[in-house]
């Protein structure tokens, strides 16, 4: 079976690339090994809720396995979007970030909604004109290549890996906080439930399902806000203004918080990190947006070219609900934490968690947040599980190895693939190699490096031929993991941080690609008229 | 897929520079106004806060090689400002700019839906 070997490589590579020796074991956020019985209960009472949609909602062929059926409408694809993208980074490690680092993580922020704007206006639309199922399907017939297909499908892999080996971290650090269960137990679990639902239900259900996880999200985030921002004293029927006082006062001393503790550093922008550094992080996130294959695949699900671009829209005002709200949670945190009140044992992971104890919110409270967190790292974990067994399945297996496989045999090998990806992810999730969001951040970084510059020029330059794109892969992925490896005091270390090192990663790629491109010969006229085509036929 | 313009699909090269047709023409125009925008309203805002920072208020920063550098803090009129009780900047950051974002989107599938309507 030569698929697993390919894949059995590229996850030897991915564990060994990931767990080098020196991880912080992760905070024991429950030390007493208590059961938090509200907490547990909501938390069940999703998982449940979660599970019976997605049955509700069970796929029927492989068709729907991947791409839902393409009948979604606009807000309700919004929404889909939005739940999909947002996983536990943004609920847990954004804030966590911003409580540690100020203004600097704000690029954060930024880098994980700007992205939306090149991806409506570069992307979005052209790709659901060509209307394949898959980010590889496109990689392989635009570049008219086998090799190029197979590689992208190993990146769109190993991104969905290291995009999860975040998400698991969120997951365990909750089932930890709620259950008392040590964090490696908590990993088990929470992988075990996390397969159980995405085979279940498959893509429809998961469509169906992350809408409700997208309100499931925004509730449980808003709500406990309001009660903090009133707590501690501040604005508080809209907490995401409210805040701003707050971090007036972190910054200037008030509200009890005397100026000698003040901490300026955290709202200027330059008082602990460097300008180009803020800015190497926001473009590395904008262009990894633009270059993930499961948030580019969500636009094959869309019947109507002005659906797909509409959907960007709408799903951007959802994602931008929750962005909005996590600066506050850092900001209130970062506050109680200055007010010098103690009791509570603080992960910059589990902030958002953290600050409603804080705030001295009641158990349940914080309970809500818990459960919020894991429904969110569980939509995008459904997500990522899928984008990584369609590139096995479908782009591996179908369109390599064996285009005689009927669709019974696609859909095993999928589902297949979903739990080896599913369950190897655990071997590094046991040992998470840095903060929740700093991990997706390199995610983010390698599909800049790669699907970026490859569907930018596929796109918009019939020149670009099948060297050039296998070039510019190879090339993204040494930057992407040369970044991993080079000596963190080094000065290349400086320029080529591992979270942003598509802020060099790109523009070189793109150079190596036009330059391949004008040194070998120019693709054939059926490639430039499936070009034209997906500009033109509206 | 009736096209307004019949062009010779016998030497249709694409690219985003030279763009081929009337209604490639004004989309490509468009996109770059938005992405002008967008890259000068985000980036932009970064250098403006660079350029104003206060140059008596320094930091020492540490930097991964060892070395220890010291630079402006940022401290302007920027950040001393405040609106909505917020430091101005930082307003502008972590609010300001997403909603100009989902504008920009906005916008721009407004526009593209008159466009493709008036090409269909």
């Amino acid at each position: 079976m030569n698929f697993k070997r390919l894949y059995q490589s590229a996850f030897v590579l991915a564990a060994v690339l990931m767990s080098s020796s020196a991880f912080a074991a992760v905070e024991n956020l429950n030390p007493e090994g208590k059961v938090k019985v509200v907490p547990a209960i909501l938390m069940i009472a999703l998982l449940i809720l979660f599970v019976w949609v997605g049955v509700a909602a069970k796929a029927k062929d492989t068709e729907d396995y991947w791409a839902a059926g393409r009948g979604i409408g606009q807000i309700g694809g919004g929404m889909a979007i939005a739940s999909n993208w947002m996983s536990a980074a943004s609920y847990l490690g954004m804030a966590g970030l911003i409580y540690l680092k100020g203004y600097f993580a704000i690029a954060y922020v930024l880098g994980w909604t700007g992205g939306y704007v090149l991806l409506l206006v570069l992307m979005a639309g052209q790709i659901r004109r060509y209307g394949k199922y898959t980010a590889p399907d496109f990689i392989g017939d635009r570049y008219y290549s086998t090799t190029a297909r197979l590689m992208s499908a190993l990146i769109a892999i190993l991104i969905s890996f290291v995009y999860s080996v975040g998400q698991y971290k969120g997951i365990g650090m909750m089932f930890n906080w709620i259950f008392g269960i040590s964090y490696e137990t908590s990993v088990f679990v929470g992988t075990g439930v996390v397969l159980a639902y995405v085979l279940i239900s498959g893509m429809l259900g998961a469509t169906k399902n992350m809408q409700v996880q997208y309100v499931v999200i925004v509730i449980t985030f808003f709500l406990p806000l309001f009660f903090i921002a009133n707590k501690l004293g501040y604005f508080s029927a809209v907490p995401q203004i409210g805040y701003g006082a707050a971090l007036w006062d972190i910054g200037h001393g008030g509200n009890g918080i005397s100026a000698a503790v003040a901490e300026p550093a955290y709202y200027l922008p330059f008082a602990s990190y460097t300008l180009y550094h803020w800015i190497a992080l926001c473009v590395t996130l904008m262009l990894g947006t633009a270059g993930l294959p499961h948030v580019i695949g969500r636009f094959y699900v869309v019947p109507k070219v002005a659906d797909a671009r509409w959907q960007v829209v709408w799903g951007l005002f959802c994602i931008a609900l929750v962005y909005w709200s996590a600066p506050a949670f850092a900001a209130f945190g970062k506050f109680s934490n200055l007010l010098g009140t103690s009791g509570v044992t603080i992960a910059p992971d589990a902030i958002v968690v953290n600050a409603a104890e804080l705030a001295g919110l009641p158990e349940w409270f914080a309970g809500f947040l818990a459960a919020g967190a894991i429904s969110a790292a569980f939509s995008t974990v459904g997500g990522l599980l899928m984008a990584g067994a369609a590139a096995f399945a479908h782009d591996i297996y179908y369109r390599v190895l064996r285009p005689d496989a009927t669709e019974e045999t696609k859909m095993k090998v999928a589902r297949i693939g979903t739990v080896l990806l599913g369950v190897s992810i655990i071997v590094v999730a046991l040992k998470p190699p840095a903060l929740i969001a700093q991990i997706v951040a390199v995610a983010f970084a390698m599909g800049a490096n790669t699907f970026f510059p490859l569907f930018l020029l596929g796109i918009w330059w019939s020149r670009t031929t099948k060297e050039a794109a296998i070039a510019g892969m190879v090339v993204g992925l040494a930057v992407t993991f040369g970044s991993m490896f080079i000596p963190k005091d080094s000065l290349l270390a400086f320029y080529i941080p591992f979270t942003s090192s598509a802020i060099i990663g790109v523009p070189l790629v793109l150079v190596v690609m036009v330059v391949v491109s004008l040194m070998t010969k120019e693709p054939a006229q059926e490639i430039k008229e499936l070009l034209y085509k997906v500009h033109n036929d509206v | 897929m009736e096209k307004e313009v019949k062009v010779d699909l016998k030497d249709i090269n694409i690219n985003y520079f030279r763009p081929v047709g009337a209604f490639m023409t004004k989309d490509v125009h468009m996109k770059s106004i938005i992405l002008i925008i967008w890259a000068v309203m985000t980036y932009g805002f970064q250098f403006l806060l660079k350029a104003v920072a206060d140059p008596n208020d320094t930091v020492q920063i540490k930097l991964n090689t060892g070395e220890i550098v010291t630079q402006v803090s940022g401290k302007s009129f920027l950040t001393e400002m405040q609106f909505l009780g917020f430091p101005f900047h930082y307003w502008y950051s972590a609010q300001f700019l997403i909603a100009m974002f989902i504008f920009l989107c906005w916008w721009y599938c407004k526009f593209i839906d008159k466009l493709e309507k008036e090409h269909a």
